[in-house]
């Protein structure tokens, strides 16, 4: 028996997927102009499928800041944060974050990924409970799996699920760790946040918030979810990402909490990896002081995804979110509709994301369209005429 | 023999439960052999067997930890776990 042989369903599930053109996993990128425009089989595209909500990728503080960094300290920092990986840059990465949120604590890790790893794995440990909405990304459960806590699930956004759940735990509810998410990138809903929050007060567990889809796009300063529900006086921590609306890479975790500082000598994602580069620390300091004071740029990705949305709405298109946000999931009936839409938006000079299980929940064959501050109206009306262009399945 | 019973009883509770949640959460494979492995011969993605298991879990109003699906690969072994699940709850 080869070690491959367990491959072979996923592969089989890949191939199945090649047609001409492009592949729609993994496409091929051969260039990337701006925020907004790349090159994908030799062609001129529209990127609607980047996660890139603020479009601040060539902004050129951001490029001449990394660009600084890169130049004065070198291209990466080759060690680990807890030996010879904490330069300045990372630290003062970690003082603006708390300040941001005007909290005592801030870790930053190599990557999103990482900072979910290395939360959960570390907050949540032996005779303690991580209990996850079942919809959370794979890198919560990832970091479930690693943490030597017992793990349970609720049902997606259902704070009765969960109170029923937290109540089961009786007195041992207080040492349970909620963990949702602010944006589910998926089907780009939101949870309900103040329901949450009160169920969590009720039995006197800790509340995690995952904002990486979030942050940069709601609240006043753009800190999130928790931010724009008023909610940050009633969190135990938020967890985020630089690899989307800091259009950089790496991750975060922030805290009210001052002992969440001692993470540090315990978080193994955070100790057992090189710290990010100067240039992407620089980079994302140059980003988040946009980030706080962006409410232009905000109010630019609202007005682009309320037209999306509005418009696939007119269109007949089913949606994943009844809610409108910067991620548009257009919920297609089969894998093969899905695929052709997604081919037909490429044709039209627009490229999105085809998403398919097992990586969608509730085995849901979407395409999913991300927008950006930096999209102009014509962007916007390219998107709409595209989408327009293709056949509306009557039901998914 | 008080004993005996009593887990025969919460076998078959757990096997209940499961029949009730079969339909409802995969309606395609209702009729499920309770001794086929879950993915490899009927081909369940995790996410299936995730709804599947939320769905014993409200039946049987009790939370199933993650890592004891890991060892579970057909109904019969789940409904084996289930049943430890609530021997140790009664």
């Amino acid at each position: 028996m080869s070690l491959f042989a367990k491959f072979e369903r996923v592969a089989a599930a890949r191939q199945a997927l090649d047609s001409k053109g492009p592949a729609p996993i993994a496409t091929p990128i051969e260039s990337v102009h701006s925020a907004t425009r790349g090159r994908i089989d030799g062609r001129e595209v529209l990127l609607a499928g980047t996660n890139n909500y603020l479009g601040l990728t060539f902004d050129q503080g951001v490029l001449e800041a990394a660009g600084s960094a890169l130049r004065g300290l070198g291209s990466g920092t080759t060690g680990s944060r807890m030996a010879n990986g904490s330069y300045d840059g990372h630290r003062a990465l970690e003082q603006e974050l708390a300040e941001a949120f005007g909290w005592p604590s801030a870790m930053v890790f190599s990557t999103g990924y990482q900072a979910n790893l290395g939360a959960l794995s570390t907050l949540a440990g032996r005779g303690e409970y991580l209990v996850l909405d079942s919809d959370s990304h794979a890198s919560l459960y990832d970091g479930a799996r690693l943490s030597q806590a017992e793990t349970i699930r609720f049902r997606h956004n259902d704070p009765d699920n969960l109170d029923r759940r937290l109540a089961r735990l009786g007195t041992d509810a207080s040492k349970a760790l909620i963990v949702v998410e602010g944006l589910y990138s998926m089907l780009g809903d939101q949870p309900p946040l103040h329901e949450f929050v009160e169920v969590k007060e009720r039995h006197g567990a800790w509340l995690l918030v995952d904002e990486a889809h979030s942050f940069g796009v709601f609240g006043e300063r753009g800190l999130g979810l928790t931010e724009s529900c008023g909610l940050l006086d009633r969190v135990d921590f938020v967890v985020g990402t630089f690899s989307k609306s800091l259009a950089g890479l790496g991750g975060f975790c922030v805290s009210p909490h001052p002992e969440m500082n001692h993470m540090r000598l315990a978080s193994r994602p955070y100790i057992f990896t090189a710290s990010p580069s100067p240039a992407t620390i620089a980079g994302t300091r140059q980003a988040l002081a946009l980030l706080l004071d962006g409410q232009a740029l905000r109010a630019q990705l609202e007005r682009n995804y309320r037209r999306l949305y509005a418009a696939a709405a007119d269109m007949g298109y089913q949606l994943g979110s009844t809610t409108p946000g910067p991620v548009a999931a257009i919920i297609l009936p089969d894998r093969e509709t899905a695929l052709a839409h997604w081919h037909g938006l490429l044709e039209a000079g627009v490229y999105a994301n085809l998403m398919i299980p097992p990586a969608t929940p509730a085995g849901l064959n979407l395409l999913r369209i991300s927008m950006s501050a930096a999209h102009s109206d014509e962007d916007v009306d390219t998107i709409i005429a595209a989408l327009a262009e293709l056949s509306v399945p009557v039901s998914a | 023999m008080e004993t005996e019973i009593k887990v025969s009883d919460l076998r078959k509770q757990a096997e209940e439960a499961i029949s009730a949640a079969l339909p409802r959460a995969l309606p395609e494979h209702a009729d499920i052999d309770w001794f086929s492995a879950l993915t490899g011969d009927i081909g369940l993605d995790s996410v299936q067997i995730m709804n599947l298991v939320m769905e014993i879990e409200d039946e049987l109003d009790l939370s199933v930890p993650v890592d004891l699906l890991a060892e579970v690969t057909t109904l019969d072994q789940l409904a084996n776990q289930l049943k430890r699940l609530l021997e140790s709850r009664s």
